[in-house]
């Protein structure tokens, strides 16, 4: 910011000039209502006692505050379940990807071996194609192993969905590690696996990190795959959970819905506002690259 | 790849014999000529593990072929399926490709074993084997789940999907049990091209999907830039409180904003509406979502509001971050405010952000959520009923409707193929771009 003092100096204001101001700044307050009011207007109705869309005001905390709306949602729902299940799916299908991928990808970064090539094409050419594209092949399969219905079979299909993408991501990481020091650590007696979990992950941390977090967050709001895979409603996870119970009943369930939605976006907004420094590296550093 | 590999290949051998017993039957060669037990083995052990199996892989793979014999009058469990058959048929002739990568890596490690016996005098032993086993079974071990992982959770059903394309698998006449699929050939790419049921509702569907990504991304790539410009203005007082606030929707999961808006817009009772009728700006509702066009316009609005933040806080990011000599230079050389603007900042900003445009634009061409959960595709006409194409669908979502509501799996696998031709310039060109790719080596 410092350097714009160079370069603007404050001109003179004329009529004009305050003119446009008034109206940038009408503008920007506009804006900023425009941004502020669904937000504000939903967690009023989290907090409000009537059930129906149409029974709420339309300027937000305009009525008694309530926390009927919570109540309902963990007696008469099985929301509570939902958030469990999801947290569980989320923090395996984590667990797996990490483990798969990193060995994957160090056996890629590390070996050499005729087959190689081809299985990095391939994985590449895999992972163009959206995860569903072949949902009712996954819906098949998973069925043919009984896992329909499962959470496990949920973790699968995702596990694996993100393997060709993750592993390159990884491997470019650990190409960077200069192969000395493993091979180091292996002359010295070490074999792979050791050299791996002593040398090789403590470096890869802030990658696998990322990969963690990436792995936790993305089934969150993933709605195809749960849909289609999961079918009884103790079973469901947060997005198809709450996508029901709003869909087609839009008068009677909004604010019920209002109060599963903040409780799913508070946590996120507090993950997003730790991480905002380092997701703001992270998009400078994708816009610098040529 | 080690040079041993690449030079085994011409060289003429002496003693052809356990070569030519490896190819007969796999480690046949390794175990009776070579001393190599252990490992001709695994080989025979693999062999025979398959031709065990052998009347399995033949009934699979014709099954792949024929698809089942309709038998109308059997009871439904025991009728053929042709869908269970067809993913059967897929798996086990990927199982038979990997046999015969093996085979063909058995006749060539007979044939390099060979060739060092002749060089050397004498054959590697059990020991050398077993600690060279150690290296590779580190790669094998830790590649196999991620292989497997891929082939049937990934590559299967894709391959799977390829295939439906090709078939007449839909509803009503051709759902299993009841009745059989058979492979049609071209036929579903003729109806999309001929048929008026789908062929306009494709047309339609395709030219909206490319009209939404370029008016979706443009619209949050412009509302971007000029709000970051607004902000780095030095007379605009609290910046910072205006930037916060303007990037909660980035912040908020997509899905929970869209379905939040699919109610503020509810032509009834949505709060947007009666606000609107409160101040007396509107006698009737504006039906926002069930309009034909009032409900394109509402997703890109809503989509508007999802997305501007991105492109401001990178925007913002890459105007803060240009070099400040360059504009001390710039004053130097005369150029007013303007003239900077035009000649530094905004070119680098085009610069750095055209490819990160380009992401966007492929991303939104996929965009379910956005249409999804504000509009579920609709509103619908009277050609939408049978197609099932409502105003806002992009091909996308009218593929999951195809797929989930409707059971037209042949029309939907045509049209993933062609979402892809579309995509994988796109994906290609963003992934030539990542660090991974350029810096790795392959």
């Amino acid at each position: 910011m410092t350097n714009r003092d160079l370069t603007m100096r404050r001109p003179k204001m004329t009529v004009s000039r305050a003119l446009t101001y008034t109206l940038l700044y009408t503008i920007l307050v506009v804006v900023a209502l425009l941004v502020l009011y669904p937000l504000l207007f939903t967690v009023s109705s989290a907090f409000s006692k009537g059930d129906a869309l149409a029974g709420l005001r339309v300027y937000p905390f305009q009525q008694e505050l309530s926390l009927r709306q919570f109540d309902r949602l963990f007696q008469k729902t099985n929301y509570v379940k939902w958030y469990l299940n999801t947290l569980k799916i989320a923090a395996i299908n984590s667990l797996i990807s990490v483990t798969v991928t990193t060995v994957a990808a160090y056996v890629f970064s590390r070996f050499r071996f005729r087959a190689k090539k081809p299985l990095l094409m391939s994985m590449l050419i895999l992972q163009m194609f959206p995860s569903f594209a072949g949902m009712i092949a996954l819906y098949i399969l998973v069925w043919r192993m009984g896992l329909l219905d499962n959470h496990l079979g949920l973790i699968l299909v995702y596990a694996a969905g993100n393997i060709p993408y993750n592993t390159w991501l990884i491997k470019g990481y650990l190409d960077t590690i200069p192969k000395s020091l493993d091979e180091a650590g292996r002359v010295d007696g070490a074999g792979y696996f050791i050299s791996f979990f002593k040398i090789i992950l403590p470096i890869a941390r802030p990658m696998v990190t990322f990969l963690a977090i990436t792995s936790f967050t993305g089934p969150w709001m993933d709605f195809i795959l749960p849909r289609l895979l999961l079918k009884s409603d103790g079973n469901k996870t947060l997005a198809v959970g709450l996508f029901e119970m709003i869909n087609g009943r839009e008068n009677n369930n909004f604010t019920m819905f209002a109060a599963g939605a903040v409780l799913v976006a508070v946590p996120f907004m507090i993950i997003f506002a730790l991480n905002q420094q380092y997701m703001t590296q992270v998009l400078a550093a994708g816009a610098v690259k040529e | 790849m080690s040079s041993a590999n690449k030079a085994a290949a011409p060289v003429r051998l002496k003693n052809p014999w356990p070569v030519v017993a490896s190819t007969a039957f796999m480690g046949l060669g390794q175990m009776t000529m070579q001393k190599q037990y252990l490992k001709g083995l695994l080989y025979a052990l693999v062999e025979v593990l398959v031709l065990l199996n052998a009347s399995v892989f033949v009934r699979s793979i014709a099954g792949l072929i024929t698809l089942g014999e309709p038998k109308p009058d059997l009871p439904l469990r025991q009728r053929d399926n042709s869908i269970f058959m067809m993913v059967e048929g897929i798996i086990f002739l990927v199982l038979l490709l990997l046999f015969l990568g093996l085979y063909l890596n058995n006749i060539r490690d007979a044939h390099r074993t060979q060739a060092e016996y002749e060089r050397t005098g004498s054959y590697p032993g059990t020991r050398a084997y077993l600690s060279s086993l150690a290296d590779t079974s580190f790669a094998v071990v830790g590649l196999s789940p991620a292989m497997l992982l891929i082939i049937f959770f990934v590559a299967v059903p894709l391959a799977f999907s390829a295939l439906l394309a090709f078939t007449n698998y839909s509803s009503p006449q051709h759902i299993p049990p009841a009745n059989t699929v058979d492979w049609v050939g071209l036929q579903n790419m003729k109806d999309v091209a001929n048929r008026p049921l789908w062929s306009g509702a494709f047309a339609r569907t395709a030219v909206w999907t490319v009209t939404w990504a370029t008016l979706s991304t443009t619209t949050c790539y412009v509302g971007g830039m000029l709000l970051a410009l607004a902000l780095l203005n030095k007379r605009i007082r609290f910046p910072k409180v205006f930037r916060v606030v303007y990037i909660l929707p980035y912040a908020v999961p997509a899905m929970l904003s869209l379905m939040i808006w699919r109610n503020l817009l509810n032509g009834q009772f949505g709060p947007i509406n009666r606000m609107l009728m409160e101040w007396g700006w509107l006698q009737q509702p504006i039906p926002w979502l069930s309009d034909f066009s009032l409900a394109r316009a509402s997703v890109i609005l809503v989509n508007l509001w999802l997305g501007f933040p991105y492109f401001m806080m990178l925007i913002t990011g890459i105007m803060t971050s240009v070099p400040a000599d360059l504009y001390e230079a710039a004053q130097i050389d005369g150029a007013n405010a303007r003239k900077q603007f035009t000649a530094i900042t905004l070119p680098m900003v085009l610069y750095q952000t055209i490819p990160l445009f380009i992401m966007s634009f492929s991303y939104n061409l996929n965009n379910f959520g956005a249409v999804f959960f504000l509009t579920g595709g609709g509103p619908t006409d009277a050609a939408t009923t049978q197609s099932g194409a409502g105003a806002t669908d992009i091909l996308m979502s009218w593929m999951y409707k195809l797929t989930y509501d409707l059971r037209q799996y042949n029309i939907a696998a045509v049209l993933s193929i062609l979402v892809f031709a579309v995509i994988a310039p796109f994906a290609i060109y963003n992934f030539s771009r990542t660090k991974a790719f350029k810096e790795g080596e392959l």
